[in-house]
């Protein structure tokens, strides 16, 4: 997929990217400060919202099968199963029970799934969204933070179900995420963005410890510290 | 049936209350159910449509919610009456004309209710079945599924309005007996004939109607768990 020369404002806010490539079949981070155009740029990408100048080169993809979790993961009303059922129910596929029953039990939700979706906590909300768009299997999928208010086991294991899906099948992925520690650990390829500028993109050891630019320096200072320590485990 | 019609008569003096009943409520859900199909279909097109002066037809729609019904009446009447432009379609003291006019008062203001939720409520539902990878006509189908509780509620509300509303079907139906007479107008009646009590029962028995339409529909709502952790 090719963005090319986006334009997007947005109240005072104006999004200007230059091209960019992501290249299928990645794992791609976008990392950069709260109000820098993360969401905004998913959503470009989803067509939620029409650029004012600029396009994307979808490359053939057929944005039925892109996906995005948001931030507020939304919830139709219904049940957690009504919910995990819509993407299938809309392409006119029988729904797998057993498959669904497996993922729920996986996210530790098993008795969860004739509960009113919108009563579940914020971090079930979360692996609720995520089995939700993961089962129609889509080709191109963003987490947008949607992982953001999970507890170490289940980030983890999220974690490994996206590097699983990235095994069986090429996907391409864009995570956006705070914890720097889960972005360096799962992506292949960063993009940094600032003030609705993509500033840098390229490989995560050149984003996060090889480069030049002050801001992505401060940017990463503090959590960078913290990883160089255990950087070995990282790796590992 | 018979035996209502025969105790109501007893009850009430010689002002038709059976009939007024009847068709109060043939009128009110005639009206109701043109005004939703109108007043829905009208605000999900007001909400999605662009155009030079939106914000002037939302302002006249909001001032619409709030008409006199006797001044649709009169004009309904000026429409209808023999020498009116309408005229041809015999429908002044008729249902139909009674129905005709309420259409107009009952639909500004399903459409206008419909309009507001779908303001705060569409863009969310639109955005999640994007991501869904659903069509125009799926999401459309998921944005109404969704608001179906404040669409029901604006139903509701046209609906109360219709078989409280005396003004117009005054006005447009002539308060004939047996033919445009409804609760409301022979109420009103039989205030004018200083018989009070028997006006009196006949809004509470108008009230407990309502009530029972109110409590079916809930009863047809019943399941909708709302419940959310925030
Ligand atoms: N509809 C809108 N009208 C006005 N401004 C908007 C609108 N939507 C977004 N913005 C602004 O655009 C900027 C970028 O928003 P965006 O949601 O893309 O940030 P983000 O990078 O995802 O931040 P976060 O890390 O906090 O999620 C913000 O400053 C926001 O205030
Ligand atoms: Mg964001």
């Amino acid at each position: 997929m090719k963005i090319i020369d986006l334009i997007k404002k947005q109240g005072d806010f104006e999004l200007r990217t230059k091209s960019v490539t992501i290249e299928e079949g990645k794992i791609h981070g976008i990392i950069g400060g709260n109000g820098c155009g993360k969401t905004t740029l998913c959503k470009l990408i989803m067509g939620m919202i029409l650029p004012d100048s600029g396009k994307i080169d979808y490359e053939g993809l057929d944005i039925r099968e892109i996906t995005m979790t948001a931030q507020r993961p939304y919830f139709i009303r219904g049940s957690v199963y009504e919910n995990i059922c819509y993407p299938l129910k809309i392409r006119h596929i029988q729904p797998d029970e057993q498959k669904i029953d497996a993922w729920l039990f996986r996210c530790g939700l098993e008795g969860k799934k004739r509960q009113y979706a919108r009563s579940l906590s914020s971090g079930e909300q979360q692996k609720v969204s995520m089995i939700r768009a993961l089962i129609f299997d889509p080709r191109f999928i963003m987490i947008d933070e949607t992982l953001s208010n999970l507890d170490p086991e289940n980030l983890e294991l999220f974690e490994q179900v996206i590097l699983e899906i990235q095994k069986e099948r090429p996907v391409t992925w864009m995570l956006i995420s705070h914890r720097l520690a889960h972005i360096y650990k799962m992506c292949e390829v960063l993009h940094f963005m600032y003030k609705g500028e993509i500033l840098a993109s390229g490989s995560k050891d050149k984003i996060l410890f090889g480069t030049e630019d002050e801001r992505i320096r401060r940017f990463v200072a503090n959590e960078v510290i913290k990883m160089e320590g255990n950087h070995a485990a990282f790796k590992g | 049936m018979q035996v209502i019609k025969e105790f109501l008569d007893t009850f009430f003096s010689d002002v038709g209350v059976f009939d007024a009943i009847c068709v109060t409520f043939q009128m009110a859900f005639s009206a109701t159910f043109i005004s939703s199909v109108l007043g829905v279909l009208l605000g999900l097109l007001l909400e999605r449509a662009e155009f030079i002066g939106k914000k002037i037809v939302i302002r006249i729609n909001r001032t619409l919610m709030g008409v006199p019904p006797v001044v649709v009446g009169l004009i309904v009447y000026m429409l209808l009456m023999r020498r009116g432009p309408l005229g041809k379609l015999n429908m002044l003291f008729s249902i139909q004309g009674m129905i005709f006019a309420q259409v107009l008062i009952i639909t500004p203001i399903i459409c206008g209710m419909t309009y507001t939720s779908l303001v705060s409520r569409a863009p969310a539902i639109r955005a999640f079945a994007r991501t869904m990878g659903a069509t125009p006509i799926q999401t459309q189908w998921l944005v109404v599924r969704e608001l179906k509780n404040e669409l029901y509620f604006a139903v509701v509300t046209g609906f109360g309005r219709s078989i409280s509303e005396v003004g117009a079907v005054m006005l447009v139906g002539g308060n004939i007996k047996g033919h445009t007479r409804t609760m409301t107008t022979t109420i009103s009646l039989l205030k004018s004939q200083g018989i009070f009590t028997e006006g009196l029962t006949l809004g509470i028995l108008l009230l407990l109607m309502a009530f029972i339409i109110q409590s079916l529909a809930d009863f047809f709502q019943r399941g909708e768990k709302s419940d959310e952790n925030y």
